[in-house]
């Protein structure tokens, strides 16, 4: 089903600006992830939660399809992806440029300084949070034995359940230590995080968001993070507890869940 | 700036300069600039040998008994004990800094790794060369191959994924980094430092990234050329530059004596490039030559004639032996030099005794 997309899936973005712009958003967009129940690892479901938010964010119909091997289908290799007409684009940032191209623009009255800082801040979230996500969930010994590697397994039968975790414990830990995020120790990990939290914080100070009150796609980057950490209960999660020391940032998850997906739900 | 002064001197390793800059390594050169801009008392040794540092890295610094390597807890380090330039930002400020940074590593430092080490030529012609010249003798063989594995472990590992080509992250790592550019750029505006008129950590960070690609000769650099059209930033690099690692009058004079004289003899930039050329041929010629000599005379294709006229005078056998050389060395019979040529007092005094 990639068919001729998938042969480069990170350059597509500059045609798609072309042949996007005059088309409507279609009705049957499709957003592919892994079964949310049981399957999903916390770091997929953070990224899947930012997407989600995003279009929902930008007033964008889509449904979900949850699909045991989204990951393989993905044409980057990574979930999610949406499925847009003759389109397939993965991943957080080539989606938000997708969506530009098709018109729908959550920045559009933001100066270049304030864009400037918007990409700083999600820069921050993916070397800060993303790399502690994935160290809690394959680097952590009792995480990754009791949680991430059996969910990661399960839709697969005995050899496989048991060799493709370790195959991919094996990816995560090269991408760690070539970033230098292996050596760390948890405190280490939790103080970085803390750092991330409180520059987040001073951020978004008393606003409902963080440049004033419009969302934007930082708003859906970190919501889908954030709630995440908040939400997802682990045997050992300091996460959790660092994030509830900011309660504004607690409030910000509470009120964007509230606002676009009770409504939905509705 | 609140200063304590411990009276002892803190140590700062860092990687050696060329082109105008105090050092060529991004982080070596962002804690430069921390320790210029709050007047941090440091000793700086500049290096070609990250194993001269307590930590095999560089930079790296060394306080009292307390050595940091990465640039991060240098930075965490020196702020505190009070030394820094950023106290006087706000924490939406500090928390820019903070995120401006988190992209500098996210988005420029993969397109720079891939520009110095990844790209082949010029790590080829350009990287591997200059290394080999500032690493002392048995590190310049293995060190710059394994810093060239680190980067492309980075590049590909954290940019790249199952289904992506090589040439697929090598488009997103550069248009990320250019588009980092531009951010940058923005946010600098028309200030004169990143956060009005004082210098802070960031702008050590901008400063540490951009100069190298500013500057370095590289054979391609598509980046500088971008960098280029960016004037504020360019304007930054240089400000700083110039205000905070002036050059000391030995090095104006050096670089005006050199200038001058490749005035003078109309030598191309090749000569300046390598200046004992001839001298290098010449040793070589030499080495080789006796090299040559060597291994022919030790299988035995020339011999030396040790013996004199009055040995072979005495002993008409071994002459005939010693003439026949050139094919002798084959022959079951080896000639005898030790007996008949070295010492022929020796042999003289034998044969009166008998």
């Amino acid at each position: 089903m990639a068919g001729d997309m998938s042969s480069s899936p990170l350059v597509v973005d500059a045609f798609q600006a072309e042949i996007g712009a005059s088309e409507p958003w279609p009705v049957d967009v499709c957003l592919y992830q892994q079964y949310a129940a049981e399957q999903i690892t916390f770091p997929d479901y953070a990224h899947c939660l930012s997407v989600k938010t995003f279009l929902y964010m930008c007033g964008l119909d889509f449904r979900v399809e949850q699909k045991t091997n989204a990951e393989e289908m993905s044409p980057s290799g990574k979930v999610p992806f949406i499925h847009v007409g003759a389109f397939l684009v993965s991943e957080l940032d080539p989606i938000i440029a997708f969506v530009n191209a098709r018109g729908f623009n959550l920045v559009s009255d933001m100066s270049d300084t304030e864009r400037s800082e918007m990409r700083a801040y999600m820069s921050m979230i993916e070397s800060i949070l993303v790399n502690a996500e994935l160290y809690l969930a394959w680097l952590d010994e009792t995480v990754s034995t009791e949680i991430t590697k059996p969910r990661y397994g399960c839709p697969y039968p005995w050899p496989l359940s048991w060799m493709l975790p370790l195959r991919k414990q094996k990816d995560v830990r090269a991408r760690l230590s070539s970033n230098g995020w292996k050596d760390k120790t948890i405190e280490q990990v939790c103080e970085e995080v803390r750092t991330c939290c409180q520059a987040l914080s001073e951020r978004l100070d008393e606003q409902p968001y963080f440049f004033g009150d419009n969302p934007t796609e930082l708003d859906a980057l970190v919501f889908g993070h954030l709630y995440t950490l908040l939400t997802t209960s682990l045997p050992e999660g300091p996460f959790a507890e660092i994030v509830q020391k900011f309660p504004n940032l607690a409030a910000f998850c509470k009120r964007i869940d509230e606002k676009f997906f009770k409504q939905e739900e509705n | 700036m609140a200063k304590v002064n411990d009276g002892d001197k803190m140590e700062l390793h860092v990687w050696k300069g060329d082109w105008g800059l105090p050092s060529i390594d991004p982080n070596s050169l962002s804690v430069l600039a921390y320790c210029k801009f709050s007047g941090v008392p440091v000793d700086v040794k500049v290096t070609g040998n990250p194993y001269r540092s307590p930590t095999g890295e560089l930079p790296s610094l060394r306080h009292n008994d307390v050595s940091e390597t990465d640039v991060n807890t240098i930075f965490t380090y020196l702020r505190k004990q009070n030394w820094g330039s950023d106290f006087e930002l706000s924490a939406k400020q500090s928390a820019d800094v903070l995120a401006f940074s988190a992209m500098l590593e996210e988005k420029l430092l993969p397109a720079l790794l891939h520009l110095w080490w990844i790209d082949g030529k010029t790590y080829v012609d350009f990287t591997r060369p200059w290394y080999n010249k500032i690493m002392p003798f048995p590190l310049n063989f293995f060190l710059p191959g394994r810093k060239q594995k680190a980067a492309s472990l980075r590049v590909f590992l954290t940019k790249g994924g199952e289904n992506i080509n090589n040439s697929d992250v090598e488009a997103k790592i550069y248009k990320e980094a250019k588009e980092c550019l531009n951010l940058l750029s923005y946010k600098l505006a028309d200030k004169e430092y990143m956060f009005g008129q004082q210098p802070s950590s960031l702008d050590a960070l901008v400063f540490g990234y951009l100069a190298p690609i500013l500057k370095a000769p590289l054979p391609s650099n598509q980046l500088q050329n971008h960098l280029r059209q960016c004037d504020n930033l360019c304007n930054l690099v240089n400000k700083i530059l110039l205000r905070f690692f002036p050059l000391s009058k030995a090095e104006i004079e050096e670089k005006q004596k050199k200038e001058e004289e490749a005035r003078k003899a109309g030598v191309t930039p090749e000569d300046t490039e390598f200046p004992h050329k001839r001298r290098n041929m010449v040793l070589a010629a030499i080495f080789a030559g006796t090299a040559m000599v060597g291994y022919a005379f030790m299988s035995g294709l020339i011999q030396l004639r040790m013996a004199d006229f009055q040995q072979q005078e005495e002993f008409p056998g071994q002459q005939k032996n010693t003439n026949n050389s050139a094919d002798s060395s084959n022959s079951p019979k080896p000639p005898d030099f030790s007996a008949s040529g070295f010492d022929p007092m020796f042999e003289e005094r034998s044969n009166e005794g008998e």
